[in-house]
């Protein structure tokens, strides 16, 4: 045993109230404690990860009250990989954002990094937790600091995202506080193995009422629509890493959520094709929303909302190629929109309306930036020989291998308006004259060094995608056997 | 007749947690003041928190509180109300309340950068 | 590692060496693009042999990469033109900006057109194809600014295309259960009905565009003149060639297994009717030399698909015959237009005239590829045209044989304006100082002038390539009785029956033109477009009097009304609708935290109330 999976929540919760104790005896801590908990963190959840890959799923008793009575961590190769991407991905924002504009000053930089290890500890308990008001509470706590980091910025339009943030926050919260009564109200139990061995017992009725709200609550942080209201003016608001951070390690959780209740823990079959048309829906009215939008964080946000629908289309498959793809393009889209969301915020560093229009003619100023933007751009959209490339081609091999034939056709018309509203800031990006009051900012080391990394990555994954491949396949064969993840966590003595 | 009227007394229970959520729906989507939306968000909740109560409450049970008393007295024990959804409950509270502060904040900010409180106004981000 | 990956790799560093040497150097770069494309095209030629198969497994997909005898035909013409367009490239490039943008997109353009013609398997396939597009894309936005929405037209296009491919692809490999091209095709008569209607005709879209196929050939004007020429000649030359690649193999192969069959390849040799006889038209309305030479490219690309998709030996021969020449033409054209905008600035016929003088060389580079163009004996356009009718006639379309035959002549018109608008014609004062073009962009001009002639007069050279490529594709061996497929060939297989007598004719054609010259040296004088006043009428400086300007006023008066309904149009049309919805749609997001919140209750509304339905 390398280590316990209950260290992803108690440590960077525990290094989240430390910050300002540290902070008062020196004040560059406040930075730097995040990134050494996170490294610690990546370390052990790489170790985690390699160890439940050969040896099988990790479970972990809180407290000694075995399961189903009391709470447990599951980490298994379905949930650690997410839970390595997402810490990976705060690792990467946490350079990114270290001394990023306003973090320079002591006090907010407190703030900032105190509310992002609150959300990766949230994103990361989502993912982790084997008991579904446990899960509830690890929302609440990434919702709020969600807030607040959406809030961040003043002076700008930030405190009308936040708030609309959190009024749907409220509802979401809400329904899923509904929908766990009516499950506990039913069966008795909150443990979600327990749940899934139980579900049968329950009046069908009452099951897809609270399968709804659970959808619902979740469907709010996961960017569906019509549910995500708050998405693109969020995005747009907060901190350019903060999009990267919602759109790599919130959004996942809540997609993760999603996708435990409708595979582990309900058994409804009709559920699959209700995510396959949510997700449709949501797919093309973001992409739509995307390609006459004149501010690029906005663009990228309703990118990210459609690339989120897609990843329930591929999971409404309910097919193990179909999980597979949809696990790939959650890999790939933490990497890409992340890379996008680095780079387009420094294309636009120093305007506050954040136009399109700004990035044009960025190329002479800021090359590498928007060398790295052009290649996001081009993954993004699914040209080989990029990573996007390789999810795109197994989600639709998913969809042929379901007889989709219909979502083939919407998800490849979709691509196409994706790659025009992309193309077309690329373009202004390399061919258009600058204009004369934008103010190009050049990016600092450790942006620069954030960006190349997933640059790197993207290529990697594009040449070569055995890199990821095995563990994708593991993850999902994890996802996909109920049987035994219910095995695993009630055989606990 | 005893009976009969506890019976009623249960549904009425019921009825008034949801009253409640419902009274708190209709001030979020109705009302065009940001604090009456958040004072509606708030009654949601405790209208949310007492209906989570009463499923757990059954007639005639006891707090589940093991006190010395109790446990001489074993039969006690099965009159005690699921503790269960108290505890989430007194969660859940928590969490609302921490809502409803991060709300009130930026009810704050937005006066300061719109000089208004009607929701109609701050549409500066759409589309 | 294998022969054809380290071919693969040298490509790859090579573009990205090549963009990064800039840095340095200048020359080094010069060097590196140079290296990049001969180094990969002398290693193809000397070491890898033909049926040499290698496989890559990656992501749990096989990609297997081998060379047959039609994909040999096929890489001639991409390495050919190829290594041709590179060494023009270096010329072309001098002094411009974005050199090394230019050269990374160059040599990936190659390299993924040898990736599509040596994978067998089709996701390499694809990959290639995506990349090629891409990188082709890029080159189309290479002039900036102006051209975006010409290169996102060409993308939109190519992408509509691709992923009709892609969604074919994948569709194939769930009946079929491979990737293979193999086992697609062997699988191909064993799949239901709709499959075998819809499987072809994803794939056809996606040939279609690249092959610029009517209706989907819309985006091939602007994109290909809006390309740097050094890359068109590529684009035009090698890189539609793709399309027809493709389209030998759904058409030929797939197709052909089934009765039904035959509907396909007479649609598309409509098809490709139509677009030679729009393209030609339009070619001939067309003022600037680029221009003149897409449109003439599109009309040039429907004789080729004319061909093959009569579907016949001789119409493949001719077809696969025309397709190599085309690339030699007019590669070669596309680089005379580039060094005529290089030494005076523009491409105009309306501006540039009597550059015979200043440019002989290009001239001479020029006259060639024209006469090849237009199918006037002795080079090797008349040999292409002739199998070509005599395909169409032998096979019973006498319709078909009349529009290629008013499409050809047609051609005519614009081939002379080409010539003349260039050349002939009487020198203006501005152009007095041009020179001629760099020698390192003739050299390849001149090479491939020479390669026309040759091949004009010993088409066995590459019919002989053509007919082992065909046999791979199941067709019979033609080559030892090539004398029985067509009347033109003689019974060595190798010359052209006519050709003997047009030497002679040629030979006193040529006495002619030398004796005049040598007769009038000494009386004669060069004028001046304005040098007119002798006709007692002085035309006013600013008139331009150039021969091109009002060109065949009557013929295009004729041909209006089949000119005037523009494909094009109607495509802009439905986009801007498109998007004007699609501005519409957006409005959902009202901005109101409200509205928000009542979609969410809306939402739950809903779907409570239609849950008997989605559950």
């Amino acid at each position: 045993m390398v280590g316990t999976p209950v260290l992803f929540i108690a440590i960077p919760l525990l290094a989240a109230f430390l910050i300002p104790l540290l902070g008062m005896i020196w004040k560059e801590l406040v930075r730097i404690v995040p990134g050494l908990v996170l490294t610690y963190l990546l370390i052990l959840a790489i170790n985690l990860l390699n160890h439940v890959l050969v040896h099988g799923p990790i479970v972990e008793v809180i407290a000694g009250w075995v399961p189903p009575i009391g709470i447990n961590l599951v980490f298994s190769a379905f949930s650690g990989f997410l839970v390595t991407l997402m810490i990976f991905l705060g690792l990467l924002v946490w350079i990114y954002s270290y001394r990023f504009k306003r973090n320079v000053e002591y006090e907010p930089a407190l703030k900032y990094f105190l509310m992002l290890m609150m959300l990766i500890t949230g994103s990361v308990g989502i993912v982790l937790t084997g008991d579904i008001f446990n899960m509830f509470v690890f929302i609440e706590i990434t919702s709020i600091s969600a807030y607040g980091l959406t809030a961040f910025y003043k002076g700008r339009n930030s405190a009308e995202a936040s708030f609309k943030y959190v009024m749907m926050g409220s509802i979401a919260s809400t329904f899923l506080l509904l929908a766990i009564m009516i499950i506990y109200s039913q069966l008795g139990t909150l443990n979600m193995a327990d749940i899934a061995r139980k579900i049968h017992l329950m009046n069908p009725t009452l099951k897809i009422v609270s399968y709804i709200f659970f959808v619902t609550a979740l469907g709010i942080e996961a960017e569906i629509f019509p549910l995500n209201g708050w998405a693109p003016d969020a995005y747009a608001e907060a901190p350019g890493p903060v999009g990267a951070a919602f759109a790599g390690i919130v959004v996942k959780a809540a997609v993760y959520a999603i996708i435990r209740y409708t595979y582990t823990i309900f058994d409804l079959s009709s559920s699959f094709s209700f995510l396959i048309i949510i997700g449709m829906i949501t797919l093309i009215i973001a992409e739509t929303a995307a390609i006459r939008q004149e501010k690029l964080k906005r663009m990228l946000a309703y990118s990210s909302i459609g690339q989120m629908g897609l990843v329930l289309v591929a999971f409404g498959f309910g097919t193990k190629e179909g999980v597979f793809a949809a696990l790939f393009l959650m890999l790939n889209h933490a990497i890409i929109k992340s890379l996008l969301f680095f780079s387009g915020s420094y294309l636009v560093y120093n305007s506050t309306e954040k136009n399109i229009k700004e990035v044009n003619g960025m190329s002479k100023f800021l090359p590498v930036t928007s060398l790295l933007f052009a290649i996001g751009a081009f993954a993004i959209v699914g040209l080989p020989p990029f990573a996007g490339f390789w999810s795109k081609l197994s989600v639709l091999t998913a969809a042929a291998d379901s007889n989709m034939i219909l979502i083939m056709v919407l998800v490849l018309m979709v691509s196409v308006v994706e790659l025009v509203y992309y193309l077309r800031v690329v373009n202004r990006i390399y061919f258009f004259k600058k204009e004369a009051d934008t103010k190009p900012h050049k990016p600092t080391f450790n942006a620069l060094f954030v960006m190349l990394v997933l640059g790197a990555i993207i290529l990697l994954i594009g040449f070569y995608p055995d890199a990821v491949t095995g563990m994708l396949h593991k993850a999902s064969a994890s996802l996909m056997d109920k049987g035994q993840y219910i095995h695993n966590v009630l055989s606990l003595k | 007749m005893d009976s009969t009227l506890f019976h009623y007394l249960d549904y009425a229970v019921y009825g008034t947690a949801i009253l409640v959520m419902l009274i708190g729906f209709y001030g979020t989507m109705v009302k065009k003041s940001l604090l009456k939306i958040v004072i509606s968000l708030s009654v949601i909740d405790s209208g949310l928190n007492l209906l989570i109560v009463t499923i757990g409450y059954y007639k005639g049970g006891t707090a589940p509180i093991f006190s010395p008393g109790f446990l001489k007295n074993f039969k006690d024990v099965s009159k005690m109300v699921d503790p269960i959804p108290q505890a989430l409950v007194l969660t859940a509270i928590v969490i609302g309340f921490g809502v409803t502060a991060v709300a009130l904040a930026l009810v704050i900010r937005l006066y300061r950068h719109h000089g208004t409180l009607n929701i109609d106004e701050i549409k500066n981000l759409k589309w | 590692m294998e022969m054809i990956h380290i071919i693969f790799l040298i490509f790859l560093g090579g573009a990205v060496l090549t963009y990064f040497a800039g840095k340095v150097s200048k020359v080094l770069q010069d060097i590196f693009f140079l290296l990049s494309v001969l180094v990969p095209a002398y290693l193809f030629f000397a070491n890898v042999g033909i049926g040499k198969e290698v496989t890559l497994t990656l992501g749990g997909i096989t990609l297997v990469w081998g060379v047959n005898h039609f994909s040999w035909l096929f890489s001639l013409i991409v390495l050919g033109l190829g290594s041709m367009a590179a060494i023009y490239a270096i010329g072309y490039m001098k002094g411009k900006e974005r050199k090394g943008y230019f050269y990374f997109n160059f040599i990936l353009s190659i390299m993924a057109m040898m990736g599509i013609l040596l994978s067998l398997d089709l996701v390499s396939f694809f990959v290639f194809w995506e990349i090629m597009t891409w990188s082709s894309y890029l080159m189309t936005v290479y002039n900036g600014h102006e051209t975006q929405r010409i290169g996102i037209k060409y993308f939109v296009f190519s992408a509509i295309g691709a992923y009709a491919m892609l969604m074919a692809i994948v569709i194939v490999h769930h009946v079929a259960g491979s990737f293979m091209i193999g086992s697609m095709i062997n699988f191909y008569p064993n799949m239901s009905l709709s499959l075998q209607i819809w499987i072809p005709i994803l794939f056809l879209m996606a040939f279609g565009v690249k092959a610029a196929l009517m209706p989907l050939h819309v985006w091939a004007p602007d994109a290909y003149s809006n390309a740097p020429m050094a890359y068109t000649s590529v684009f035009s030359g090698a890189l539609s060639k793709m399309g027809i690649y493709g389209m030998v193999i759904v058409l030929v192969t797939m197709i052909n297994q089934i009765p039904q069959g035959f509907w396909f390849r007479e649609v598309i040799a409509w098809l490709g009717g139509i677009t030679a006889v729009l393209g030609t038209l339009w070619a001939i309305k067309q003022d600037d030399a680029k221009k003149l030479l897409a449109y003439s490219s599109v009309a040039q690309l429907g004789y080729i698909i004319v061909g093959i998709a009569i579907g016949t030996e001789l119409g493949m021969l001719a077809g696969l015959f025309l397709a190599v020449m085309h690339a030699l033409f007019k590669g070669t054209l596309f680089m005379v237009t580039g060094a005529v905008e290089k030494q005076t600035g523009t491409t105009n016929f309306t501006e540039v005239t009597g550059l015979i003088r200043k440019m002989p060389w290009t001239f001479f580079a020029a006259l060639f590829s024209i006469i090849a163009l237009a199918g006037i004996p002795p080079l090797g356009g008349f040999v292409g045209k002739w199998m070509l009718y005599e395909a169409l006639i032998t096979s019973n379309h006498y319709l078909l044989v009349i529009v290629i035959f008013f499409s050809s002549t047609a051609a005519f018109l614009y081939c002379y304006k080409f010539l003349f608008g260039f050349f002939l014609g009487q020198e203006e004062k501005e152009w007095a100082h041009v020179k001629e073009a760099p020698v390192v962009m003739l050299v390849p001009m001149i090479i491939m002038s020479v390669l026309m002639f040759v091949l004009g007069t010993f088409p066995g050279l590459i019919l002989k390539p053509i007919n082992s490529g065909l046999v791979d594709l199941g067709y019979i061996d033609t080559f030892k009785h090539l004398w029985n497929t067509s009347i033109i060939f003689n019974a060595w297989g190798d010359h052209v029956v006519l050709q003997p007598i047009l030497y002679y004719i040629i030979a006193i054609f040529v006495f002619f033109a030398l004796f005049l010259t040598w007769k009038g040296h000494k009386t004669t004088r060069y004028v001046t477009t304005k040098d007119i006043s002798s006709s007692g009428e002085v035309p006013a400086e600013d008139e331009n009097l150039t021969f091109s300007v009002g060109f065949m006023q009557p013929f295009l008066r004729a041909v209006a009304p089949a000119m005037r309904r523009q494909i094009d149009k109607y495509y802009t049309g439905i986009a801007d609708g498109l998007e004007s919805l699609f501005e519409f749609m957006r409005r959902i997001y009202t901005g109101n935290g409200q509205t928000y919140a009542v979609y969410v209750i809306v939402f739950v509304v809903v779907v409570l109330l239609f849950k008997s339905v989605l559950f």
